[in-house]
């Protein structure tokens, strides 16, 4: 029960996760991401990949303090204490649950700009697990 | 459908018992709920039974049910281990209700557990983080209490509630638990020591957290056609419902409505024929105290927004027009994740009977309770409406 993200499970959306690939529904047209089997808007099934510009603006966020952060960021959070994360929404729409990166506590501010980048998010199972984060634009 | 009554309810002190054993809690809430049956019952007489937990960060997951009905003494009834996360036992209690309503079963238990104090730090911050949408939120470096976090920012900006009023529902809450013996958390909290505790997830500070607990409960129920072979105080259960929604609060349209909440007590409210301003007291979700305050815009207790001016009122105070958690709630009763649903409705019949474990917290002229239980940050929702029996 021991509930992690496993090595097949972080590669099976490696492209959508690193590359900001949504899905376009072909009925309607509303952009899936993260992308999901069902379309959140008319409930249409066939989607579309569809490259994001990883642009958006802070929507909500968190400071987590030290050791509040899921187990396989210990190490990081050894080093850095507090853990910043929150919903960024995407120029193109979606909205999205990520880290935050390059700015203070104190600079975090609803609505301000973000851009996305590819860093390491932790190491487990001897593995770096890269992914997306956000920082200011 | 069969009207439902509950005949019984058991529940063991809230709090750490690493001496204790996972049956031995909840065979302590099993016959506290059968001792409290007036009239008596046959524990063989169990036809149906819905045990709720998030299986205590793995150590029993397979055949729950069966095991904690051994223990229990009520080995034969058909048993099942019903988890929907913090909601488990909420919905664990749904379906016993269903089975009596449905006509399957005359007598049917709802149970809850958790042992939460085994586990090494690691392994529960790991387990706690697990009923989110786990591909995306845990690589967000969350847990829920960065998600209600979130949640707590967004009405802070879109309502212009301050974080005082987050802070207020924990204040009310711990200070409601000093008269409650099976609460965790019995020491009280002033508004200003609360506010200065340390960061836990900004803007939430460890004052505005539920903690680490242990602790099981039982509820009995049966066809309200039989209940008074077993009780002269009878507890009705009049509404029932139950909504799922997004997991993942990205997902959402809105981070300041649990949809699952509204959808459930509509539903509830709707099988009992009432509506919000019936309901006289409440035992509602507050795992963060932000989740309070979303509880009672959720529920209608007040207008969409206002909920920092509804608890700057006092109308959800022990003393105030509609009390909500007396029992200390998740925050100070304490939360033994699937104990919590069954729990709230332990305190719930209590009230109604006049039965409160102690006078200073016994709720007067109460007629209609309501608990509301809610699984991760709003992906389940269970609510019951209970009404004394006349």
């Amino acid at each position: 029960m021991t509930s992690y993200i496993s090595l097949p499970m972080y590669s099976a959306n490696i492209d959508e996760r690193m590359r900001l690939i949504a899905g376009k529904c072909v009925s309607c047209g509303q952009l899936a991401f993260p992308q999901r089997p069902v379309c959140t808007k008319c409930g249409g099934d066939q989607f579309e990949d569809t490259l994001l510009s990883g642009d958006g603006s802070l929507y909500t966020y968190s400071v987590v303090a030290g050791n509040g952060a899921p187990s396989e960021f210990d190490d990081e959070q050894t080093m850095t204490g507090d853990v910043l994360c929150g919903v960024v929404e995407l120029k193109e729409g979606p909205r999205v649950m990520v880290r935050l990166a390059d700015m203070e506590p104190e600079e975090l501010e609803i609505g301000m700009k973000v851009r996305a980048v590819i860093r390491r998010l932790y190491d487990q199972e001897g593995i770096v697990r890269y992914g997306t984060k956000f920082v200011p634009a | 459908m069969v009207d439902v009554a509950v005949i019984g309810v058991g529940q063991t002190r809230y709090g750490m018992f690493p001496e204790r054993t996972l049956k031995d809690l909840f065979h302590e809430a099993a016959i506290n709920a059968l001792n409290d049956v007036d009239k008596g019952l046959d524990p063989a007489a169990v036809e149906e039974a819905f045990i709720g937990t998030l299986s205590t960060g793995g150590a029993q997951l397979g055949n729950f049910a069966p095991l904690m009905m051994e223990a229990a003494g009520m080995v034969g009834a058909s048993a099942r281990h019903i988890e929907n996360a913090c909601a488990s036992s909420g919905f664990a209690m749904r379906d016993a209700v269903a089975a009596i309503a449905s006509g399957r079963a005359r007598i049917a238990v709802a149970g809850g557990i958790e042992k939460m104090s085994d586990l090494p730090r690691e392994k529960n911050r790991l387990w706690l983080g697990i009923s989110g949408d786990v591909e995306w939120e845990r690589l967000a470096g969350t847990n829920f209490a960065g998600i209600y976090a979130m949640m707590a920012r967004r009405h802070m900006h879109e309502y212009g509630t301050k974080k005082k009023h987050i802070t207020m529902a924990a204040v009310k809450n711990r200070n409601n638990a000093l008269a409650n013996p099976k609460a965790q958390f019995r020491a009280p909290l002033e508004i200003d020591r609360a506010m200065k505790t340390p960061n836990l997830a900004s803007p939430l500070s460890f004052s505005d957290a539920c903690g680490i607990t242990d602790g099981a409960s039982m509820v009995i129920l049966c066809r309200a056609d039989m209940a008074k072979e077993f009780t002269d105080q009878p507890v009705l259960v009049v509404g029932s419902g139950g909504a799922s929604n997004y997991v993942a609060i990205h997902d959402r349209k809105s981070m300041t409505t649990l949809e699952g909440t509204k959808r459930a007590v509509q539903q509830a409210y709707e099988m009992a024929g009432i509506s919000a301003d019936d309901i006289d007291f409440a035992e509602v979700h507050d795992c963060f105290a932000i989740a309070e305050l979303l509880a009672y815009e959720d529920l209608g207790f007040c207008k969409k927004g206002t909920a920092g001016k509804y608890i700057e009122s006092g109308a959800t105070a022990r003393d105030g027009k509609r009390p909500v958690n007396n029992s200390g709630g998740l925050i100070a009763k304490g939360h033994p994740i699937g104990s919590t649903g069954t729990g709230q409705i332990y305190e719930v019949v209590n009230q109604l009977r006049g039965r409160a474990d102690t006078a200073e917290r016994q709720l007067k002229n109460v007629r209609y309770g309501l608990t509301q239980n809610v699984g991760g940050s709003g992906a389940a929702v269970a609510v019951h409406i209970l009404k004394a029996a006349a």
